[in-house]
């Protein structure tokens, strides 16, 4: 039954843009699509490791401008006459390599900063994207700073009996973003119910005691990010070849902030929080414009929010729908109800 | 030499608003183990009042600041009445997202209220500067290096000479050791937000005039205070001190002899080679696990 | 028509389901909050057939806002002007102004948006040149015409993109009509301080090819972040460089902070401002006496608007500004949206309809009685996809005593 739901929905995903002529509509679904496979990347260190990571945007800029620059190809000075020159390459393998540096970035970061916890890692990784943000503003050689790196090529797939397509325009972007999502969602499931997964949750709920039962803390947690960081890269690249501009402000603050209440808001550590806060804060912003909001006071709406649901839905909606379902289920009369999968449920 | 001395003075006056800013957040934390992410917002609401009261309304300078600066008390102990109070012994992660849906919502209301074009206020202060040789400084600078001084030096007086400083100091000890010994945590509790609140919102009054002020500054404001107190380390009022100076210098310098559009990162790259030499930050003598 | 068939998916699913877990209400919710979203966009979509749509993207908020209020505001001023005489085919015109918040991604948005969600067949914007840079390739790829209202780099007409039309003066348009003035200013050394945006970067490459060719010494470049607002290190290495003249390049709002502070650190040279967004009047309010002595190039003089092609134009759009109660400062700005949104209407008109490529054929063939002069377009970039380019005036200007005057030489 659950699977037949998950199905349902996923039927109606891709059969979205069969019956759905608003191609505006589509642009939203496909904006909120990267955003929510972002969200689920960073659901991996805050919902499953309990880490507060506030710099993750860090790594969907820098999955963004390494995809942008590996297919523009760039030359830059290095020292004297020395220069380091790329040719450009095929956009596919320019979103690989976006992956891994995205992923080698994780993981130098979660080697630097595991060294401290708590409001230190904290500020730290606030730090490291403001870096980032800056690199990206001041080396003008390589990324053209505040001009922003334009005209980025499209996605080029080659299918066989179809031949060569040009991801461009919405709809094949938008199955481009539905199977990204679709990709890191299965990742993320089977990462978190992997043996690795269950020491991620466990240093969550009580690090001292993982510590001392044998869990190598730093490596799962260095893991975790490097993982994390690959997927925020690969939604990083999705994105520039979609909008096809990167600009440094592609590391503002504000971008993990709606990252962070996507995950908050759906319910940390669970796998489908992300998707339900991302539909919500992707599609509101356009729900509000037919009220005639502007866009301050939608932005003022989004705080207040995110200040009631930790006070009054501090699981997120997810699990809160879910232990409702469950207490319903529970009464005389009704069925049995199957025990929650481990990593779902918080306590 | 010429040019290494107005550095150098330049420097000196930028660092004293960065301790401002840095005391703030510091003893929000070490106190209530709080990360303030509307520090920034009240840094931008000060400035806010202080444009209000000088272009607006007319009033004098010197009691422009002193209502700023008020009303920055008065806003910050109302957050942490309503927002704060209830989520004693919450999580840390749980307190910073409800900080952060605040700090969002203040950010917005103020470009709502104010537009997002930039507002610029005027100084009483002649616009010819001091002069000292090849070294010149405005007068402007020069007050706002006075008053920020006189702050500093009024806290460390509060927090080490009165009966609230030391119910400040005792709960930063040991919070149950202190309400068992009678010190009423909610008030000092309030009394710190609003103070922290308060020195944020004087380092944006002071500033204002300087600069322009729009919607986003207390943002910049923030992370240059994140520096700041990771630099001298969390909770430690000497070490935001001394950590604002030396930012500032460091960004100054930066700017004039390596490259003026890294000024801004020099914070940053900072507490990254802090945390890979000394990861306890220069002054903490606290462990680091918030 | 979509909003029924998602409704009648939402219930039915959560109806059946009672006995499984709670994923399906997960899906539900996203169901339901799909229907809700395209209800909104329905609603949207049916107000205001019978107007003529004109897209404008502006930076609204962020470190441009108060230019591109200005643009917007004027922009408004010939909205109602037109409508009060009619419309445009019989049909009322409406602008959609969307706010690009001073940056290139969202300006890109906006576009976006004006296009695909308003089906705008014309738009003016992007105000600077790197936001006007950032939609071009979207105007190329939906083959909607671009009116450019204010931007200066020269990679604009010279891309090849045949959706441009430009009215405001290239940075080198701006360099060579300063160029009799180098002798006349008695320039020996010049510095430059500019934005690192093509917008900065464009003026001051065209100002140095210019004055070098006039055989002045080119001193430092100094660039600034458009957000930055403490310029103490660039201007201490400026003053350090000694030169007679400073070139600065960008928004009214750096423009007001350079000169404080060139004051406050008794910078001796002379200073110059490019690019037209300098608003005089606003420096002369803001930066009190630091402003004196400093020069301004304008492609509008309001302080004298006898002088300009046609001033009748230019007194009608005044007599308005000043009704409407706008900032006096923002005269020298606002201009740009008043005669970008007549020369759009000009195409329509033209054109005979409100569609895309019309509108385009049009716009090579209008002739506008507008502030910034007569306006029409010449063909530039390369052959075959060439941009359209107008070529106004340039007028300089001189802060004295707190007021604006024509400088004497």
């Amino acid at each position: 039954m659950n699977r037949a739901a998950s199905l349902a929905f996923v039927v109606l995903l891709v059969s979205l843009p069969l019956w759905m002529d608003n191609l505006y509509f589509l642009h939203v679904l496909i904006v909120a699509g990267i955003f929510i496979v972002a969200a689920m990347s960073l659901n991996l260190l805050l919902g499953f490791t309990g880490q507060l990571s506030l710099g993750h945007v860090a790594f969907f800029g820098i999955g963004a401008y390494a995809s942008s620059l590996c297919s523009l190809g760039f030359e830059i000075h290095v020292w004297g006459d020395t220069t380091v020159s790329l040719a450009p390459k095929p956009v596919w393998l320019s979103m690989l390599i976006a992956i891994v540096v995205a992923g080698l970035c994780g993981y130098m970061i979660g080697k630097i900063s595991f060294k401290v916890r708590g409001a230190y890692f904290v500020i730290v990784s606030v730090s490291f994207a403001e870096v980032t943000r800056l690199v990206a503003l001041n080396w003008i050689e390589l990324t053209q700073g505040p001009m922003a790196l334009n005209n980025i090529p499209v996605l080029k797939l080659w299918a066989p009996g179809i031949g060569s397509i040009d991801i461009i325009g919405k709809v094949p972007n938008y199955y481009l973003v539905l199977a990204v999502a679709i990709f890191t969602y299965v990742i993320i499931r089977r990462l978190v119910y992997s043996q690795a997964g269950r020491a991620m949750i466990a240093l969550r709920e009580n690090e001292p005691l993982a510590t001392s039962v044998g869990i190598d803390v730093t490596r799962f947690l260095v893991l975790a990010t490097v993982v994390s960081a690959a997927l925020a890269g690969l939604a990083g690249a999705v994105y520039a070849h979609y909008v096809r501009i990167v600009d440094p402000d592609v590391f503002l603050f504000i971008y993990t902030v709606t990252m962070v209440i996507m995950v908050v808001t759906g319910g940390k550590g669970t796998l489908a929080g992300p998707i339900v806060g991302g539909l919500i804060f992707g599609i509101l912003p356009e729900v509000l414009r037919g009220f005639q909001v502007i866009p301050e006071v939608q932005w003022v709406v989004y705080g207040v929010l995110m200040i009631l649901i930790v006070y009054f839905l501090p699981e997120g909606i997810v699990p809160a729908v879910r232990a409702a379902w469950r207490r319903r289920l529970d009464r005389p009369g009704a069925p049995p109800t199957r025990p929650a999968v481990a990593a779902e449920a918080k306590p | 030499m010429d040019q290494l001395l107005q550095h150098a003075l330049n420097a000196m006056i930028l660092g004293g608003t960065y301790a401002l800013l840095g005391i703030g957040l510091t003893l929000i934390f070490g106190i209530m183990r709080v990360v303030n992410f509307t520090h920034g917002e009240l840094y931008a609401f000060g400035a806010y009042m202080m444009y209000m009261w000088v272009m607006l309304i007319g009033a004098n300078f010197v009691l422009s600041i002193v209502l700023a600066v008020a009303l920055g008390v008065v806003l910050g102990a109302a957050i942490e009445i309503v927002l704060l109070r209830r989520l004693r012994g919450a999580d840390i992660d749980t307190t910073m997202l409800v900080m952060i849906g605040a700090w969002i919502a203040i950010q917005n209301t103020e470009q709502l209220v104010w537009s997002g074009v930039a507002k610029s206020i005027n100084s009483p202060f002649p616009s010819a500067p001091l002069v000292v040789g090849a070294i010149s400084v405005s007068w402007t600078r020069l007050f706002v290096f006075a008053v920020a001084v006189l702050l500093i030096a009024a806290t460390y007086a509060l927090i080490q000479w009165t009966r609230l400083g030391k119910a400040m100091r005792a709960t930063f000890q040991d919070r149950e050791a202190a309400a068992l010994m009678g010190v009423r945590i909610d008030t000092v509790h309030t009394a710190t937000f609003a103070l922290g609140s308060g020195l944020a919102a004087a380092a944006g009054a002071l500033l204002g005039p300087v600069f322009v002020v729009y919607p986003t500054i207390g943002d910049l404001a923030s992370l240059k205070a994140f520096a700041i107190v990771i630099l001298g380390g969390l909770g430690s009022i000497p070490g935001a001190t001394i950590g604002g100076f030396i930012l500032a210098f460091m960004e100054e310098l930066g700017a004039g002899y390596i490259s003026s559009g890294y000024r801004d990162a020099m914070g940053f790259l900072l507490i990254i080679l802090i945390l890979l030499v000394k990861p306890t930050g220069l002054f903490a003598r606290k462990e680091r696990i918030g | 028509m979509h909003t029924k068939t998602v409704k009648t998916a939402s219930p039915s699913s959560c109806g059946r389901r009672v006995g499984s877990p709670p994923r399906a209400s997960t899906t539900a919710a996203g169901l339901i909050a799909a229907g809700v979203l395209a209800t909104a966009l329905s609603t949207g979509s049916v107000a205001a057939q019978e107007t003529i749509k004109i897209g404008v993207s502006q930076p609204l908020t962020g470190a441009f806002a108060a230019s591109g209020n200005y643009v917007a505001q004027g922009a408004r001023i010939a909205e109602d002007e037109i409508n009060a005489a009619g419309g445009v085919l019989g049909k009322k015109i409406q602008l959609v102004i969307e706010d690009n918040k001073s940056n290139p991604t969202e300006a890109v948005a906006t576009v976006e948006k004006l296009i695909v969600r308003d089906k705008v067949p014309v738009i003016m914007g992007a105000w600077s040149s790197t936001l006007t840079l950032a939609v071009m390739p979207k105007m190329q790829e939906y083959k909607v015409p671009l009116v450019v209202e204010t931007s200066s780099s020269g990679k604009i007409t010279t891309a090849g993109n045949p959706y441009v039309f430009r009215i405001s003066p290239t940075s080198e348009m701006e360099a060579m009509s300063f160029r009799p003035l180098v002798a006349k200013l008695g320039i020996k050394k010049a510095d430059f301080l500019n934005t690192n945006n093509d917008f900065g970067i464009g003026s001051a490459t065209e100002f140095a090819k210019m004055l070098k060719a006039e055989g002045v010494q080119v001193g430092v470049l100094e660039t600034m972040d458009p957000k930055a607002n403490d310029f103490s290190a660039q201007l201490t290495r400026i003053k350090a460089s000694g030169g007679d003249t400073l070139f600065v390049t960008t928004a009214v709002e750096q423009n007001t902070l350079i000169l404080k502070q060139a004051k406050e650190l008794q910078l001796k040279a002379r200073i110059v401002t490019t690019g037209g967004s300098n608003s005089p009047d606003q420096l002369v309010t803001q930066a009190g006496d630091a402003a004196n002595g400093s020069y301004h190039t304008v492609f509008f003089p309001p302080w004298f608007p006898e002088v300009v092609k046609n001033p009748d134009a230019a007194k009608r759009y005044m007599a308005e500004w000043k009704k409407r109660g706008h900032e006096p400062g923002g005269l020298t700005e606002g201009f740009r949206g008043y005669d970008g949104i007549f020369t759009a209407v000009e195409a329509i008109k033209v054109a005979g309809k409100a569609e895309p490529a019309a509108i385009k054929d049009a716009l090579w063939k209008v002739k506008v009685p507008g502030v910034y002069g007569d306006i029409a377009f010449i063909k530039q970039g390369p052959a075959g996809s060439e941009s359209g380019q107008n070529q106004p005036t340039v007028y300089l200007v001189k802060i004295d005593g707190g007021k604006v005057v024509k400088p004497e030489f």
